[in-house]
């Protein structure tokens, strides 16, 4: 039941945390790797729980200006 | 057709195939061999190919493709497919078979130790209605704990275009031939249904997958960088995953009733005796041309394709724009083991030349010219739902194959009268005269034969030579 629980844990936070990226530069795998992540069992989902921390951190300390260009000197 | 690299091979760095003079390599790189000996040497492929599940494959001399292709470490040789068709042509159960095969192929594979590097839709064909995998160098060795890399790419291609038809009853042809990579995951997470989204398998597959695309994709932080590395997928959950996506695939149905021509077969304007000359009339044409390769254009659930394959037709494509025809033709395949494939097909847009470069997927008349040809009950639709002009039809007709039989279907038959009742008719020079000029101008007219209790002629032609493939 570990995988339910980290699903419902999962699925409050992806209903919490919103936002729109930019649509150039995805990355198109990722989706799918964080959800074999939490398949993968109680470690992977709190490392996901740790990812939607990390944003939530971030909404509240990053710059409100989109930096990833400054980032990423080679995108163009 | 030119012999080289298919245009539809060239993203694989681990090997191409090659076209030569009829026959079909298969080069594999450097970079690649070690693998693929290693996967060949577990006694997997060959598993597969006993069971008809892998295109069979031997080694070959490198020095035939030298012109080709630079040095390759190691040459295979294939038999030759009878026809080549893509996922945005095939019917419901065909694309539903062509996934659960796949995802049967990768747990086999699990057995001896060895994974999947993608689950491209593009590796799967058919011969009949039978799914065979054609890409030898997807298979790689198994790292315990490795991520299932082609699970975004099996859910956009077999599984969204499945949910799409089953759930909300859209055919994934015209989607999935718009965007040849299939259905995006975010997109169809936006056109399901709410009630459909309840369940776990949407949840996880469809809803949770598309939500972490969004949110994390965008995100370059050093946090899921790590993350990601540090992946870890069981092989056991592995399994289960793929398990799991088999027992819900096998459970997808579109949803009932009937399409338009559905009922066609059972319930059209002529009597037996009329269904009985056209057979006769195709087994002739059948048994003095002896086609390999036969294309039944608006073939319907395939009596005419079975008509060809009882008087020794190798191999029949048939093509219709009705999907409840296709699927119950395609079950009939399967339950008959039947040499025919079911594609579908709208003759006023047939599949084009796209891809990279537009060569990537060949078009329609590309994989032609097809042996043999039937039109039957098909030019009337063209000429009067599509406005095309005859001379038009005959010309892309003989175009197609090397010879044929057409039905031409007067404006006093039923079916006719049904097309323009609700339109006014102006297609003044639509009559059988002025057909059979036209195709008279593409190609020789043999033989023309009256369809009892009926005004419908059928025509038998050889297309004038050198004009298949001329366009």
């Amino acid at each position: 039941m570990k995988n339910a629980l980290a699903l419902s844990c999962a699925v409050l936070l992806s209903v919490t945390v919103y936002s729109t990226p930019a649509l150039a530069y995805l990355d198109p795998g990722t989706g799918s790797i964080i959800l074999q992540l939490l398949l993968g069992g109680l470690a992977g989902a709190l490392v996901i729980l740790k990812l939607y921390w990390f944003r939530l951190k971030a909404l509240f300390s990053r710059k409100p200006a989109d930096d990833r260009r400054s980032k990423d000197p080679e995108s163009s | 057709m030119v012999g080289g690299i298919e245009s539809g091979s060239f993203r694989d760095p681990s090997g191409q195939i090659i076209n030569k003079d009829g026959r079909i390599y298969r080069t594999v790189t450097a970079s690649a061999v070690d693998d693929f000996k290693w996967v060949k040497d577990t006694g997997l492929l060959d598993t597969l190919v006993a069971d008809g599940a892998l295109v069979p494959f031997e080694e070959a001399d490198s020095s035939l493709v030298e012109e080709l292709a630079a040095e390759p470490a190691l040459l295979l040789e294939h038999p030759r497919l009878p026809f080549i068709s893509y996922p945005y042509e095939w019917p419901f159960n065909a694309l539903k078979a062509a996934a659960l095969h796949h995802l049967d192929i990768h747990l086999r594979a699990l057995d001896h130790n060895v994974t999947m590097s993608d689950a491209s839709a593009y590796n799967i064909q058919f011969r009949g209605s039978e799914p065979i995998f054609i890409d030898h160098l997807s298979f790689v060795p198994l790292r315990d704990g490795g991520l299932w890399h082609g699970h975004r790419q099996f859910c956009e291609q077999f599984l969204n275009p499945l949910l799409l038809r089953s759930y909300l009853d859209v055919p994934h042809n015209a989607w999935y031939r718009g965007n040849l990579e299939g259905i995006p995951i975010d997109q169809l997470r936006r056109v399901l249904p709410f009630q459909r989204k309840f369940s776990l398998n949407v949840l996880m597959h469809v809803t949770l997958q598309a939500r972490f695309q969004r949110n994390f994709s965008d995100s370059c932080s050093a946090e899921k960088i790590k993350a990601v590395n540090n992946v870890n997928l069981p092989v056991s959950t592995l399994r289960r995953m793929l398990r799991k996506l088999s027992a819900w695939i096998e459970k997808l149905q579109p949803p009932g009733g009937k399409t338009e021509w559905s009922d066609y077969a059972d319930g059209n304007s002529y009597n037996d005796e009329g269904t009985t000359a056209k057979r006769d009339f195709i087994k002739n044409f059948v048994t003095d041309t002896k086609p390999l390769t036969l294309w039944d254009l608006g073939c319907n659930t395939g009596d005419y394709s079975v008509a060809a394959l009882d008087a020794g037709a190798e191999y029949v494509v048939g093509f219709d724009v009705d999907q409840g025809a296709l699927e119950k033709g395609f079950v009939r395949a399967q339950h008959d083991k039947l040499n025919l494939l079911l594609l579908h097909f709208d003759a006023s847009n047939p599949s084009p030349e796209q891809g990279w470069s537009q060569a990537e997927r060949r078009g329609m008349s590309e994989r032609g010219p097809a042996d043999g040809l039937l039109a039957l009950a098909l030019v009337h639709h063209l000429a009067i739902s599509c406005n095309v002009p005859l001379a038009r039809i005959a010309s892309w007709l003989a175009n197609l194959a090397y010879g044929g039989v057409v039905e031409f279907v007067p404006k006093s038959d039923p079916m006719v009268k049904r097309l323009l009742r609700l339109r006014q008719d102006i297609f003044l020079d639509y009559n059988e005269e002025y057909f059979l000029q036209a195709l008279s101008n593409v190609a020789e007219i043999q033989q023309i034969a009256a369809v009892p209790n009926s005004g419908r002629k059928l025509i038998r032609y050889r297309s004038k030579p050198n004009l298949p493939g001329d366009h």
